[in-house]
């Protein structure tokens, strides 16, 4: 009797399989899959092509602990991450407001500001090489001038500042976009009944747009973090890590271990704290604004 | 994707106008920002007609005499990497990883939005926190997932893991607007006799444009830019050189020859640039229009 509910619900039962299986899988064996395999391979000696990998237990961490190179490029990744968010929040918002406007003028402005997120990184880097390195354009242009040259990318301190310089200047148009997006959320009744109580703009702003705009800061904030943490192609392409390892960040000191110097154990421990500090900074940050969320509205 | 647009038709006088700088002050700031941003581009075009000493010597002088399509026709016929063919491939693999990840992340986070179990919250976790695991670093460990399957250095190798990249993101996306788009209308034709795939495919895709517009302009985006992917998957051994992995072997042994640097970066940047310049707008508001509801 309950022959035909039953044949009903294996039929839905199959055909939400079928919808949720294909990507699963692949979810699975390309993300899930690959990521307990560099939590095993952090434990163990490989070198990428030897048959018995050896296991070392946390060795890889303690070594990764007491590595110079490794905190060093631990210390610049965070140092990026945490230097390069407040700008491109601060500059993402800024210039939003500024280009919020429906003029043709501001569809200008919009398009200038986003262009540099539709080149690559790494093409990027090398522009900004050929501009700014010791022989590039401006220095060439300094020196047909007979002035000094200036160390962009080959004083360590200003190499670091030039990399966060250029990950600025190409990124923050994204973060203006979603500011945008932000923006035409903002209550018009609200708006519009600050403005009849005769609120001055930056009581309108710090009141009503602001607290608006909350969730819309807590996404530009992670995502930005997130983006940061794993720089990579610019530095290939900008500074090459240099100058003596200044500015190598953890991506690129992982990948430079896992291939160049054979040492995938290691860098796959590097890949398993990477990991683990980009979730857990991520979820942190998240977690603070959704307070200041729930403060604003209480 | 009207989310954004909206204002066009509407009046001034509701726009959130808060930090309004004085109209000139206002438009003087923004063309000098925009001089900055565009300064680097305005280089990378005119150097790549001009010879090394005038690059250096007069980077912004645009004389007719210093100007050569000498260089740009050397780069377009580089032996170390075929751009018109970089082009294609990388083209190729934009279409791909687009069609497989809207077919595979819709359907998923169509059973995500509209069912309650416990489960689905589960699965719409594990799925988010994909975002947290940085490609760069991923990468390394599929290599080998990858040559268990004898997929790596192959085109479907490649796809498959450029595309899984694409599911936390899209799943996300496409499961909160599903949830905006009402239940009503699924249960209208299922009463109508309708499968589950038919339901999503012909009434609740079409609906969910806007989202699907915003992840095909990101998807794009990524792959076509994507370089230490390709450069480690595909690998200079298989022969096939994406439009970044191109440039990469055509440019970094000669980082300070500018002739080869700049007419070699132009033709790369050309075709994505010369596309999003014409489609700004769909573009931008596009990206917006997504990103508002989801």
């Amino acid at each position: 009797m309950s022959t035909p509910a039953a044949a009903a619900r294996l039929r839905d039962r199959l055909t939400t399989a079928s919808m949720v299986g294909p990507a699963l899988l692949l979810f699975v064996v390309m993300l899930v899959v690959p990521v307990g395999l560099s939590i095993y391979l952090s434990l163990t000696d490989w070198n990428g092509y030897s048959a018995n990998p050896a296991i070392v237990g946390l060795q890889n961490y303690l070594d990764l602990a007491r590595s110079e190179e490794a905190i060093r490029a631990g210390w610049v990744t965070l140092l990026i991450a945490a230097v390069g968010t407040v700008l491109l929040s601060v500059l993402g918002l800024g210039f939003a407001l500024l280009v919020n406007g429906a003029s043709r003028l501001n569809a200008f402005f919009r398009v200038v500001l986003f262009y540099p997120h539709v080149l690559s990184a790494l093409v990027v880097g090398f522009l900004w090489s050929a501009v700014l390195g010791t022989s590039g354009v401006v220095n060439g242009f300094l020196t047909s001038k007979g002035a000094e040259v200036l160390p962009f990318l080959s004083n360590p301190n200003w190499a670091l500042a030039s990399l966060i310089g250029v990950l600025v200047w190409a990124g923050f148009g994204v973060n203006v976009v979603l500011y945008l997006a932000g923006l035409q959320t903002v209550s018009r009744d609200l708006l519009e009944a600050a403005r009849i109580d005769g609120a001055s703009p930056r009581q309108t702003f710090l009141n009503v747009t602001l607290p608006a705009l909350a969730p819309v800061v807590t996404v530009n904030l992670v995502l930005s973090l997130v983006t940061l943490l794993k720089t990579y192609d610019l530095v290939v392409s900008l500074t090459g890590g240099g100058p003596a390892g200044s500015t190598q960040t953890a991506a690129y000191l992982i990948l430079w271990d896992s291939f160049h110097n054979n040492a995938l154990g290691f860098g796959s421990a590097q890949s398993v704290v990477l990991m683990l500090v980009t979730a857990g900074l991520a979820l942190t940050v998240a977690r603070l604004r959704s307070r200041v969320d729930q403060g604003v509205k209480a | 994707m009207s989310v954004i647009r909206l204002p066009r038709v509407k009046t001034e006088v509701v726009r959130p106008k808060p930090v309004r700088l004085k109209g000139g002050g206002r438009i003087a700031f923004l063309v000098v920002t925009s001089v900055l941003m565009l300064v680097p581009m305005y280089l990378l075009v005119v150097s790549a007609f001009k010879s090394q000493q005038d690059i250096l010597t007069h980077p912004f002088s645009l004389s007719p005499d210093l100007l050569t399509t000498e260089y740009l026709q050397k780069a377009w016929t580089n032996p170390d990497f075929n751009i018109g063919k970089g082009y294609a491939v990388t083209a190729l693999f934009v279409v791909s990883v687009n069609i497989l990840s809207v077919a595979l992340a819709g359907p998923v986070s169509y059973v995500i939005a509209r069912r309650t179990e416990r489960r689905y919250r589960v699965l719409l976790l594990l799925f988010v926190a994909g975002t947290f695991i940085p490609s760069q670093v991923l990468v390394i460990p599929v290599v080998y997932t990858l040559k268990f399957l004898g997929l790596m250095g192959t085109i479907p190798g490649f796809v498959l893991f450029e595309t899984t990249l694409t599911l936390p993101f899209s799943i996300f996306l496409y499961a909160g607007y599903i949830m905006t788009i009402p239940a009503s209308l699924d249960e209208a034709a299922a009463v109508d006799g309708a499968g589950k795939h038919r339901i999503f495919w012909s009434i609740v895709f079409p609906l969910m444009k806007p989202a699907v517009v915003t992840m095909v302009i990101l998807n794009t985006f990524s792959v076509w830019n994507d370089f230490v992917n390709p450069q480690i998957i595909l690998g200079p051994g298989s022969g096939l050189y994406t439009v970044t992995t191109g440039v990469y072997a055509a440019v970094s042994q000669y980082s300070t020859d500018y002739t080869v640097v700049f007419p070699t970066l132009l033709l790369a940047v050309a075709p994505l640039l010369v596309i999003f310049v014409l489609l700004q707008r769909h573009v931008i508001s596009g990206l917006t229009a997504g990103a508002t509801k989801g």
